[in-house]
């Protein structure tokens, strides 16, 4: 196993969002505009990184029946690190994220991670399973939150794209919007999924 | 549901347009959707000038051109309903709207309304009702501020292109007007259609007249048609004698708006509506009194299109459960 691998694997091959579907809580909640996503998206890469590194020094420590608290009490930890850290900060990102910044506790990925990969391998690859899951959920969020916000808002990253004239979709950073979006770039992938597949099958 | 109405649709021919019977699959009930249409049209051209013309076939070029592309890649032709729900659609916007506007609302309709469930027949919301929602809620500042007068008297809109938009104000539409107080035009002119609203929903006289033609060719349900009526009128009543109604009278509020117009063409897609004929009461009165609750209660002035849509996606469980009160009936013998 490369560290490469490992990273590479979190990021395109088990994307969290595009290829696990998990974690959809923040990521059709949060993502009205861009850079809501690329905090969110840090945030959550810190937590996971953190937590898996911790998470996988104790593993030989917690015992089996108790693990689940165990790990949430761990990503709480980080959890409300992370919370401080950007209410000190960056208050007005705190103010956008609001209540998702609390609940990354709960977001599956994290839990999912801990329990599939940290508790089962040494703490240097469960800190990069980390931070290659945690950049896959940032760049899918970032994405979301680009598209929404060019044809919601008009803008990207806060910044204006087009003349006055331009009459910016609303429904896009509607919570309809997000659903709509998620969806075509679902089908999207699984349709650039499928051709690539097809092309390896030809191959051999 | 689906394999029914097509063969319903097979059996029965029209020779109308004979070009499009290459192009198009035939769906005679449909067709005469479309002429009932007509009527409603011609006036709705001699209110708003020829504009209104010009939004139809570009909404229509768009919409089959969608249609088009997605049943090519099922090795499908479109679906002649594809038109009725152009025709529908560009009837419930106001003639001011901008043309992209119209054209990304149909795309959206038929995309999202329909195609992403497999097409024709599979459809669970109302396409039209849908891409006129969409447009609402993305463009609310080109949707809601662009009422106009219509044109009155002789030869009215045929010899002119839109109605100026520069009297805003007093061109509210009645529904507009009875929420913020604005003159109200009379029963009679809500009645003929003299009035300012969306291109196709003004004159009650002649959605009635396409009403009873419909009902007499057994395309749209009666059952749906009366049942929303009753629910709006019931509900109003309610509000009336309680007086928190915006209305002047139940009636009033009947002749407003889209009511009509969404209970004739909106609510009777055979597709979107119940196949059972107690679900065809219960969702015709619940549209009615949700539409009623939206209009009176919400910031939303039309209630009616997100009526139908809501009712909609309670279609397959109302149709379910007259199924099975009609097996449980019939086993134990007791009167439903």
């Amino acid at each position: 196993m490369k560290v490469k691998d490992v990273l590479i694997n979190g990021i395109i091959k088990e994307n969290p969002t595009f290829r696990l579907v998990l974690g959809m809580c923040p990521t059709l909640a949060v993502t009205t505009a861009a850079i809501n996503g690329v905090a969110m998206g840090l945030a959550v890469t810190f937590v996971l990184a953190a937590s898996n590194l911790v998470i996988s020094l104790l593993r030989n420590f917690i015992p089996d029946k108790v693990r689940i608290p165990a790990f949430v009490v761990v990503i709480a930890a980080f959890v409300t690190i992370v919370g401080m850290l950007m209410e000190a900060f960056v208050p007005n990102l705190y103010d956008a994220l609001g209540l998702f910044i609390p609940l990354i506790v709960v977001n599956c990925i994290i839990l999912a991670r801990a329990e599939s990969f940290a508790s089962k391998y040494n703490p240097f690859y469960s800190f990069f399973d980390g931070i290659g899951m945690g950049l896959g959920f940032t760049a899918a969020l970032t994405i979301l939150g680009i598209i929404r916000e060019i044809l919601g808002a008009g803008t990207i990253f806060g910044a204006s794209l087009f003349a006055q004239s331009f009459e910016p979709a609303i429904i896009m950073i509607l919570p309809p919007g997000a659903f709509i979006t998620l969806g075509l770039l679902l089908a999207l992938l699984n349709k650039l999924d499928q051709k690539w597949q097809q092309k390896q099958a030809k191959q051999v | 549901m689906a394999a029914q109405i097509q063969t319903k649709m097979r059996t029965e021919n029209g020779n109308l347009l004979s070009f499009l019977k290459t192009f198009l699959r035939k769906q005679p009930m449909m067709r005469r959707v479309l002429v009932s249409l007509i009527p409603i049209l011609i006036f709705s051209v001699y209110s708003f000038g020829w504009r209104v013309l010009s939004v139809l076939a570009l909404v229509t070029a768009a919409g089959v051109t969608t249609e088009y592309f997605f049943e090519k890649s099922r090795n499908g032709k479109p679906t002649e309903s594809v038109l009725v729900s152009c025709f529908l659609y560009t009837l419930i916007l106001p003639v001011t709207v901008p043309y992209w506007i119209a054209v990304v609302g149909i795309i959206f309709a038929i995309i999202f309304g329909k195609q992403v469930f497999g097409g024709f027949a599979r459809n669970v919301f109302n396409p039209a009702v849908l891409g006129r929602v969409f447009v609402f809620i993305t463009f609310p500042a080109s949707m809601t501020n662009s009422w106009t007068q219509p044109f009155s008297g002789f030869p009215g809109g045929f010899l002119r292109w839109v109605p100026d938009l520069t009297d805003g104000i007093s061109s509210a539409t009645p529904l507009a007007a009875a929420a913020q107080g604005g003159i109200l035009p009379n029963h009679l002119e809500l009645f003929l259609g003299n009035i300012s609203g969306s291109m196709g929903e003004t004159s009650a006289v002649l959605i009635l007249l396409a009403a009873i033609y419909l009902i007499v060719r057994k395309t749209a349900s009666w059952k749906i048609i009366t049942s929303v009526l009753i629910g709006v009128l019931g509900m109003e009543t309610i509000l009336y004698f309680s007086g928190v109604s915006l209305f002047p009278d139940p009636l009033y509020a009947i002749l407003s708006g889209g009511v009509l117009f969404g209970a004739v063409f909106m609510a009777t897609d055979p597709i979107s509506a119940p196949s059972t004929e107690q679900g065809k009461w219960v969702f015709g009165l619940l549209v009615g009194v949700i539409a009623v609750v939206i209009r009176e209660f919400s910031l939303f002035r039309e209630g009616m299109m997100f009526a139908i849509l809501i009712m909609n996606s309670f279609v397959p469980l109302l149709d379910i459960a007259v199924k099975m009160a009609k097996t449980n009936t019939g086993k134990r013998r007791v009167a439903a």
